[in-house]
């Protein structure tokens, strides 16, 4: 009898799972073909000699070798992690500083979220097309004409090979930050008030709640939002490619530039193409496991 | 008349076969310069098919006119003006195909918007949706050849009797090594520069008869630069230094500096292609647009991220006096920009004292989808034939080319020549007619520059042989280091990019 | 990749009130009133930044060429609205406008149901190994869809599809984002609902249509608003499969329009300015839900 029962729940939930399946069937399907099969077909190809797409030759890490060779690769990798370094020091910051500032304005509060979310919508090209004429080196430009107001003579500012790493993070947080922030708010307001009420009795003022009670409850948050950041500053390719097409002297070649240089270039060369994709792709997920391990390791010691 | 013009074809003709090989074809060598490019390799398979110049022309009564009427062929045209094009051009093109399609009717035009890039073109062409024709630079045409991703035209050459008149300095540049010919040339360019003439006549440069001072060499374009500099308060050159331009523009200075045979910056020795950047004449020439920098400062402001197409803007709403470009942008900053034909000059590239003065040249060619069947190709062929484009003497080519210059006037675009690629007398005697009867501008503006073309004082040369557009981007990038950074070495950084891209060369054509 | 457990939870606020470090009590010492001044004058040049340069651009876009190289006024000589109408006419951006509509309008709905129905079955269903499906997913936010670009872009070619919206309106159903965000709200619901209406014998699709999705409208609109600018902000796919094309979206002709050699700067910022106005509007009409209900799924584009 029970046996029986089990039987038939067992066919019930065959069915169940082909069902699901069923369900998901053209989902998959859409997966496979957008993201999963290209992606394998690009790890193939970067272990082939190519002309244009198609393989031509077996080559092994022919053309993994060629792009370590290439002095550009040892380039562009420092200046990504350039980015990364940047992008922590302003992208990661700015944001958390909005919140806190954000969220300590009894007034106006929603207009101040309005207002700093508004760059995110903006289309990417669109934003990159609108700071390369900010930052037009000509009196014209938008930052030069600014600091003739304050009587400044107007300067260049994508030559300087120093500055042009910072000047598109400093864009692509222009353009990211207010949504980063919003999360931040959403994790700052699931604090409890009394917290800070209780520590305000026990004497602690303004900056030492802010210290140990604030901080501390968003730091989760932090680490998450610093990992994602990473991910997306790591794949970095219309602002240099925009706005400084790479120079000056390829001082904002990234690494997806190179690949799109690999292809554009001249040569053509899908299979090295393929094969700095590859590349940037382990160094991620290097990343995230690295992450993961810290993460697992705070966990435990809790 | 005849005589210069055949000279001159000599000239181009010449300069062609350097230019041959262009970027890109590693097997670059044995195409380059060498010699006879009608001389058979050793692979051909069929000797008669593949000789294409000098063959006896295929017995056609009028050259040029309508062939094949009947047949039936569905033809993309990339290169549609776009929407944004002037409404003229967009008619004129309109017109071209109404007229094709009385005299073909069973073929079926389809306007292509798409223009050519090398990046995008690729997965057209794989996948099957490359126009018919379209127009790639000459640096392309081998690499696109070598990939198999052109079609095979010189059937359809070959019917319309444009084989006789192909110049030998084509050849090379457009025929894999079996002699199959797989396109043609549309238009050259020659190096010279643009000239702001309201800012020249601001700093007082200007001759009473209404002619600039303009710079003969780039010493004076330095000194000249300085004082347009001081009087108005603009940039007195505009160097597009970002991407690939700035090397681009860098090999004709270093020509000039003498980086030519003994130095010259890329040469074959012993079958083996050797790079040398780091001559003397190379590392002045990169000294040079430093000190335009440093110490003569008369660069426009954003001189690293400068394109090509925003230096003419900014010369043509008079940011900037000069600017290093060609006869055949000679549109953009009159009509794009708006500065009035009269306030525009084209003035010979400057040399150097002392030494031999080159202009680059190149251009563009028509080249084909890679499965173009011979009709297709002859329906191409009508259309280019309708517009004018291929070298016939005969009435409705005229007519073509009349309305042409008609609407360059109109749009106020320049009406200056073009300069002659193929080998045929009377039809270059016509394109001269017609451009005098319909100029709108003051030759004596664009004089010196042809004229240095003929009388020798200026030597036309290709670009450089082999990846030139690799080597472009890595001297951008030196360049880019020389403006940006007043400390900055130009001979070590000549050196750094050398090694490496002697590196790249020994990888990818020296094995 | 959920962060935190900031889900669900809304709060009002009321004008004035205070709830962060600063407490009410606290603003009546001097010290920190000024602190306060000094907080709204920090959030006031925040707003500033933030808005400053798109105020710029619509100001920019009333200059002519030569004004817009030259001059170095922030705001334009005139406010002559027919320079705008030139660039609406001349670059023909009404056409781009319409193709971005009918990309934007399916491929809303390609990104609610496909994304919808795998995340309900790796939320809900699970069946029989969805976790190595849920592993795939989860992969692909990570890895650059850049690096497969190409032989994607062959694959459509092969199939046919290229030169048509195709292939963009079925992208938006194989988006891990999407995928996530309905994960995660599906997660929320109890189980036994599922379990109850299971045993009142309603199949897995009927449990979707009448119970789920009607639950799932606040994630819907979320998702759906994602989508919309998803689909009207993307370049690289529409450029390669559309590019040369008359079925060229918005952004296709803006970066076209860049790289071309007839281009100008003032029609340029024009354009730029075009291609930001229906964003905005979406933005000022869904302003609230994109500011309180975004954030509460957490989540980071």
């Amino acid at each position: 009898m029970t046996d029986m029962k089990r039987r038939l729940s067992n066919r019930s939930k065959l069915r169940q799972n082909a069902a699901a399946w069923m369900i998901m069937a053209p989902s998959i399907a859409l997966f496979a073909f957008f993201i999963w099969v290209p992606l394998l077909q690009s790890v193939v190809m970067s272990l082939f000699e190519t002309t244009n797409i198609t393989l031509d030759k077996f080559v092994g890490f022919a053309n993994y070798a060629d792009i370590f060779q290439n002095p550009l690769f040892g380039k562009a990798l420092v200046n990504t992690l350039m980015y990364t370094f940047w992008s922590l020091v302003i992208g990661f910051l700015t944001p958390i500083f909005m919140a806190l500032v954000i969220s300590e304005a009894p007034r106006w509060r929603g207009f101040f979220r309005t207002a700093a979310y508004l760059p995110n919508i903006l289309p990417a090209l669109a934003a990159v097309l609108l700071w390369s004429a900010f930052f037009s080196g000509e009196e014209s430009g938008a930052i030069n004409s600014i600091l003739a107001l304050f009587g400044a003579e107007p300067t260049s500012f994508l030559d300087k090979s120093w500055l042009v790493i910072p000047l598109i993070v400093l864009i692509s947080t222009w353009k990211g930050a207010g949504a980063t922030a919003l999360i931040y708010m959403a994790g700052l307001s699931g604090i409890n008030p009394e917290l800070y009420d209780a520590a305000a009795i026990d004497g602690a003022g303004v900056f030492r709640r802010l210290r140990h009670i604030t901080l501390p409850s968003i730091f989760n948050l932090g680490s998450t939002l610093m990992i994602l950041q990473i991910i997306a500053i790591f794949q970095i390719l219309y602002e240099p490619m925009v706005l400084t097409h790479g120079g000056p002297d390829n001082s904002t070649l990234s690494l997806m530039l190179l690949m799109w240089r690999y292809i554009t270039g001249g040569d053509m060369d899908y299979g090295k193409a393929s094969a700095t994709g590859v590349l940037i792709a382990l160094i991620l997920l290097g990343f995230t496991v690295i992450y993961n391990i810290l993460n697992k390791r705070k966990s435990d010691s809790v | 008349m005849k005589t210069r013009i055949r000279l001159f074809s000599v000239a181009i003709a010449l300069c062609m076969l350097i230019t041959a090989c262009s970027s890109g074809a590693p097997e670059g060598g044995n195409s380059s310069g060498n010699g006879d490019p009608t001389q058979p390799s050793s692979q051909t398979q069929n000797p008669v098919e593949k000789t294409p110049t000098p063959t006896p022309a295929p017995t056609q009564e009028n050259p040029g006119e309508v062939i094949d009427a009947e047949l039936t062929a569905e033809v993309s045209f990339g290169n549609y003006p776009p929407d944004t094009a002037p409404e003229l051009e967009l008619d004129t093109f309109d017109r071209w195909l109404e007229i094709l399609v009385t005299q073909y009717p069973n073929v079926t035009p389809i306007p292509d918007y798409y223009s050519y890039t090398l990046d995008t073109y690729t997965p057209r062409a794989v996948g099957g949706t490359a126009p018919t024709i379209f127009q790639p630079p000459f640096t392309d045409p081998q690499l696109l050849i070598s990939q198999k991703l052109v079609g095979d035209v010189t059937d359809a050459l070959e019917e319309y009797g444009l084989l006789e008149k192909f110049s030998p300095a084509f050849v090379d540049l457009l025929s894999d090594e079996n002699g199959r010919i797989f396109g043609m040339p549309r238009d050259t360019y020659v190096l010279g520069l643009h000239l702001n003439l309201d800012l020249f006549r601001e700093a007082g440069l200007m001759n009473e008869d209404g002619t600039p001072q303009y710079p003969k060499t780039l010493q004076e374009l330095a000194e000249k630069g300085k004082i347009i500099k001081e009087k108005t308060g603009k940039a007195g050159l505009v160097f597009p230094a970002s991407e690939t331009f700035g090397g681009w523009l860098w090999t004709n200075i270093a020509w000039n500096f003498g980086a030519v045979g003994e130095n010259a910056l890329e040469r074959q020795i012993d079958g083996r292609w050797v790079v040398n950047l780091t001559s003397e004449p190379a590392v002045a020439a990169l000294e040079y647009i430093k000190s335009l920098k440093w110490e003569y400062d008369i660069l426009n402001a954003d001189a690293t991220t400068t394109t090509w197409a925003s230096a003419h803007t900014v010369l043509g709403v008079g940011e900037a006096a000069m600017n290093f470009a060609a006869n055949d942008s000679v549109s953009n900053p009159t009509a794009t920009a708006g500065l009035p034909v009269e306030s525009f000059a084209l003035v010979p590239f400057p040399g150097v004292e002392g030494k031999d003065a080159y202009a680059l040249s190149g251009g563009t060619a028509y080249m084909f989808a890679p499965d173009v069947t011979t009709d297709e190709a002859v329906a191409c062929l009508a259309l280019l034939r309708i517009a004018g484009l291929l070298p016939f003497a005969n009435a409705e080519i005229e007519a073509g080319m009349r309305a042409d210059a008609a609407s360059r006037r109109d749009r106020g675009v320049p009406v200056i020549l073009p300069i002659p690629m193929w080998n045929d007398p009377e039809f270059l005697a016509l394109q001269k007619a017609i451009t005098e009867e319909y100029t709108n501008v003051d030759q004596r503006l664009y004089a010196d520059y042809f004229d240095s073309m003929n009388n020798g004082t200026i030597s036309l040369k290709g670009e450089e042989p082999v990846y030139s557009q690799q080597l472009y981007r890595d001297v951008t990038a030196a360049i880019e280091r020389v403006i940006a950074n007043e400390d900055s070495d130009p001979a070590a950084l000549l050196g750094m990019v050398e090694a490496n891209f002697q590196k790249f060369l020994d990888s990818n054509v020296n094995n | 990749m959920n962060i935190g457990g900031y889900n669900g939870r809304r709060r009002k606020y009321v004008r004035g009130q205070y709830t962060g470090v600063i407490r009410e009590f606290d603003a009546k010492t001097p010290g920190v009133r000024a602190m306060q001044i000094f907080i709204y004058v920090l959030c006031g040049i925040i707003a500033l930044i933030c808005i400053f340069p798109i105020i710029w651009v619509f100001l920019a876009g009333f200059k002519d060429l030569r004004e817009f190289m030259s001059s170095t006024s922030i705001l334009p000589r005139s406010f002559d609205f027919s320079r705008y109408v030139y660039t609406w006419e001349r670059l023909r951006i009404y056409n781009n406008y319409l193709n971005s509509l009918y990309v934007v309008a399916v491929s809303v709905i390609s990104a609610l149901i496909f994304n919808g129905l795998m995340a309900y079955g790796l939320a809900i269903l699970k069946p029989k190994g969805y976790k190595v499906l849920n592993a795939l997913v989860m992969l692909s936010m990570l890895i650059p869809s850049t690096i497969s670009i190409v032989p994607l872009f062959v694959n459509i070619q092969h199939l046919d599809m290229g030169g048509f919206f195709l292939p963009l309106w079925l992208a938006a159903g194989a988006n891990t984002f999407f995928v996530v965000l309905f994960r995660q709200f599906f997660e929320s619901f109890p189980k036994s609902i599922i379990e109850a209406s299971r045993i009142d014998g309603c199949s897995s699709l009927q449990i979707f249509s009448k119970i789920i999705l009607p639950l799932s409208k606040p994630i819907c609109v979320v998702v759906a608003i994602y989508a919309i600018n998803g689909a009207w902000s993307d370049f690289l796919l529409p450029y390669l499969v559309l590019n040369g094309t008359k079925f060229e979206t918005v952004m296709v002709r803006l970066y076209t329009y860049s790289t071309q050699q007839t281009a100008t700067a003032d029609n340029m910022m024009r354009s730029v300015v075009f291609s930001m106005i229906p964003p905005i509007i979406l933005f000022f009409i869904f302003q609230k839900k994109l500011t309180t209900n975004i954030i509460t799924s957490g989540i980071k584009e």
